[in-house]
């Protein structure tokens, strides 16, 4: 598979040809991580509507988890769960 | 809560498509979020979207209303299909205004300026809604000739705030009436998200540190101005009925 790189062809940074970004696993990893209470959850799926990293999805048995590699650890599902069933812990 | 089985967030399909492999962007970032909300509202609708790993052409720019205060967001431009015609344009708005941040900035005139421009559907919209920013954007796709939307995109690092606030502070805009999310298709305004009761708008503004310089007489005029402002939109809106 050859590889695609960004190259400038316009004046005024205009993309004419649409590029695939490379994959990206980011490197570091955060301090704390989500982790559901299964007696709490609802499986109302907002905390996965809200998390910018797609890292949440959803397993067979229709509740949710957090992918370790893509979580930043940013918390908003912690925030925005209204029922309280997310806690952030800490890792190890 | 065992009464209900079905929620709103469960009819959306729970396939990923957007950066199913990770991205850049920082902890709990505004714009990723809204993004990622995009690619849910299209992803059924635009071809090879598969394969799309922020593929869409997109451009950087600086919108300048007034010439005195700029917001310097990401716009991202959709050609649409030859059916529908014309282009859906994105303006993911994180409000980062180099230099001292006043109100003129926080009071957005891009959408004024797009129905001036007789495009043919323009609307706002947060991520802090998802249900809304999904519809509109779709309706978006749908409509033929140029369409509008502007994001309002909340940024941590930025605004400085902790990163859990992000949707937080994107619903505190919304219900302080200063970032009202309305629409106006075919010249006829309607507001989306009302808010019979909406709260002061020192809440949202005391939970950033970078209005920190803003003294009591500058919030004051700031919610003067939102009152002002959307008692307009709101009589744009009732003549629509």
């Amino acid at each position: 598979m050859t590889e695609k790189t960004f190259k400038q062809e316009k004046v005024g940074c205009y993309l004419l040809e649409t590029k695939k970004a490379k994959p990206f696993e980011p490197g570091t990893k955060p301090e704390l991580k989500p982790e559901w209470d299964k007696d709490l959850c609802v499986r109302c799926a907002l905390c996965y509507l809200y998390c910018p990293d797609a890292a949440i999805s959803r397993q067979e048995d229709g509740y949710f988890a957090a992918d370790d590699e893509l979580c930043k650890g940013c918390g908003i599902c912690h925030r925005e769960c209204w029922f309280g069933a997310i806690s952030m812990v800490k890792e190890g | 809560m065992d009464k209900f089985s079905l929620y709103a967030g469960q009819l959306l399909s729970f396939r990923e498509q957007f950066a199913p492999k990770g991205h850049r962007a920082c902890q709990g970032c505004g714009v990723a979020l809204a993004v990622r909300h995009v690619y849910k509202a299209l992803e059924e609708r635009v071809k090879d979207f598969e394969k799309a790993q922020w593929q869409i052409p997109w451009q950087h720019t600086v919108l300048a209303p007034s010439g005195k205060s700029t917001t310097e967001p990401a716009l991202l431009s959709i050609a649409k299909d030859a059916q529908a015609g014309g282009t859906l344009y994105i303006c993911f708005d994180n409000e980062c205004v180099e230099g001292k941040i006043d109100k003129d900035a926080l009071i957005k005139k891009q959408p004024a300026i797009a129905v001036a421009n007789s495009f043919s559907y323009v609307a706002t919209a947060c991520p802090s809604h998802p249900f809304d920013l999904i519809e509109k954007v779709r309706r978006g796709w749908e409509t033929a000739g140029q369409c509008f939307i502007h994001i309002l995109c909340p940024c941590p690092v930025g605004w400085e705030y902790p990163f859990e606030s992000t949707v937080r502070l994107g619903r505190m805009a919304v219900e302080s009436r200063l970032f009202p999310l309305y629409e106006i298709s075919g010249g006829f305004y309607h507001i989306t998200v009302d808010e019979p009761n909406p709260r002061p708008v020192s809440d949202y503004i005391k939970q950033q540190k970078r209005f920190s310089h803003w003294k009591a007489p500058q919030i004051a005029a700031l919610q003067d101005e939102i009152s002002a402002v959307f008692s307009q939109l709101e009589e744009k809106a009732t003549i629509a009925k």
